[in-house]
């Protein structure tokens, strides 16, 4: 799955394991780097899709004042 | 012309004028609206309700079904009652209630209490029942009125906090006699969507005590606590209780406060996700900084480490020197000794080496020890 299709649910899951990785014993200096520039590239893509969403608010035409 | 009087004016059988009666009530009075206070309240074979309506100047006899009741009755307390005037057929005038409310702020009060500890009792209000909301829903059904304050301000907080939500709104009058039997419309209606939205928000803005009755009706409270869906519902201020919030999975104080309660703030969650990306260079940094203190510590180790051995081969070289020193025979002379060069025997000249002098002298004797 690309970066583009994913929620942003799913990109701050996977940030959170990045940034997990960076605590854990599996850290070393050599991958570091390379996991650092995808973490603040999915940082950028999750600030921007909070940004740009934007909530369907949809009022329903049926009426309630009588049992359906 | 039997039933007929000289005057033209007819007679009626009691049946038809019973009947002639009610529709000349029917007629002048579709439907009153009357308060007054509840005697001799009670319930017949646990279906039919017989009361009186009373105030000072008169009362009334009262009819209606147990189903039509919605909040909690009792003798003594004041109630506004929809009804249709009604002869009988034994000439006994009757209201046939319609619908009966408790009117005034102690009339409410008790009948919250009353329906409350019922509920209670029943355990609709626990703790066990309780279902959390999804951290961030993605599809939520709001029931409410759209031309109210509270849901104008339920959508700004919405929309404010957090997007990508689909939100379906069943507008409903939330005040009101009609309001309770819309809103359970409303909550089955969802409850029947062949998707469920994860979320049901009911609110309403702040209003008076009778504004907000509609709330405590019980089959409105029974219809939250029965819903498929989790239940968030905000009704009135901060201070205001109604039996729906507490059957609620989730009690907002306000419409606003229920949309704080729904979705998290995407400004706090910007925030957190650059701290986040933030506390990542320190990290590294921190981990070479400690990998360079290894280091140093292991270069200082290995600088003692060959001192030690240096110091080691000093000390050796030092041992063997001064042995090295105790077998040189300039030491033993300077201890006194001395060397002879030459044959031992009497009249023969020698060479005595002290540590200072060499002495050439003449032997005189040889003696053995």
């Amino acid at each position: 799955m690309s970066s583009q299709n994913k929620t942003i649910s799913e990109k701050t899951a996977e940030l959170n394991a990045i940034v997990g990785w960076f605590d854990s014993e599996d850290f070393n200096l050599e991958l570091a780097l390379d996991k650092y520039k995808i973490a603040e590239a999915l940082a950028q893509e999750i600030e921007q899709d909070l940004l740009s969403l934007k909530n369907e608010i949809n009022v329903i035409k049926q009426k309630f004042d009588k049992e359906k | 012309m039997e039933n007929q009087k000289q005057n033209s004016q007819p007679i009626f059988s009691v049946s038809d004028f019973i009947a002639v009666f009610n529709q000349t009530l029917e007629y002048a009075y579709p439907n009153v609206e009357i308060e007054g206070e509840v005697a001799s309240f009670k319930v017949n074979q646990g279906k039919f309700i017989f009361f009186d309506i009373k105030d000072k100047g008169g009362s009334v006899g009262c009819f209606m079904t147990v189903w039509q009741l919605r909040q909690p009755i009792e003798d003594g307390m004041k109630v506004v009652i929809s009804a249709v005037p009604k002869l009988t057929q034994w000439g006994k005038f009757s209201l046939t209630v319609k619908t009966i409310r408790p009117s005034g702020e102690g009339a409410l009060k008790k009948s919250f209490e009353i329906l409350k500890a019922k509920l209670d009792a029943e355990g609709l209000f626990s703790a066990e029942r309780k279902r959390l909301l999804p951290r961030i829903p993605e599809h939520v059904a709001v029931i409410s009125s759209t031309q109210a304050a509270g849901y104008a301000d339920f959508i700004k907080i919405l929309n404010d906090r957090w997007g990508g939500v689909k939100v379906d709104v069943a507008h409903v009058q939330v005040q009101g006699e009609a309001a309770p039997d819309q809103i359970i419309n409303a909550i089955n209606y969802f409850n029947q969507c062949e998707v469920l939205p994860e979320v049901l928000v009911i609110i309403r803005g702040g209003g008076s005590a009778d504004d907000l009755s509609a709330f405590n009706d019980e089959p409105l409270v029974r219809a939250i606590a029965g819903s498929r869906i989790p239940t968030l519902v905000g009704v009135g201020h901060e201070v205001d209780e109604s039996l729906a919030d507490l059957a609620a999975d989730v009690r907002a104080s306000t419409p606003s406060n229920a949309a704080q309660i729904l979705v998290p703030d995407k400004n706090e969650i910007i925030r957190a996700v650059n701290n986040q990306i933030g506390s990542l260079l320190p990290r590294i940094l921190q981990f070479i900084d400690q990998k360079r203190q290894l280091i140093m510590v292991s270069i200082e180790l290995i600088a003692n480490n060959i001192n030690e051995s240096i110091d080691e081969k000093i000390w050796g070289i030092k041992t063997i020197r001064n042995v090295l020193d105790q077998l040189n025979p300039m030491v033993v002379l300077s201890r006194g000794y001395a060397l002879i060069r030459g044959e031992i025997k009497v009249g023969s000249t020698i060479e005595v080496e002290t540590s200072k002098l060499i002495l050439k002298t003449e032997v005189k004797d040889v003696v053995t020890k």
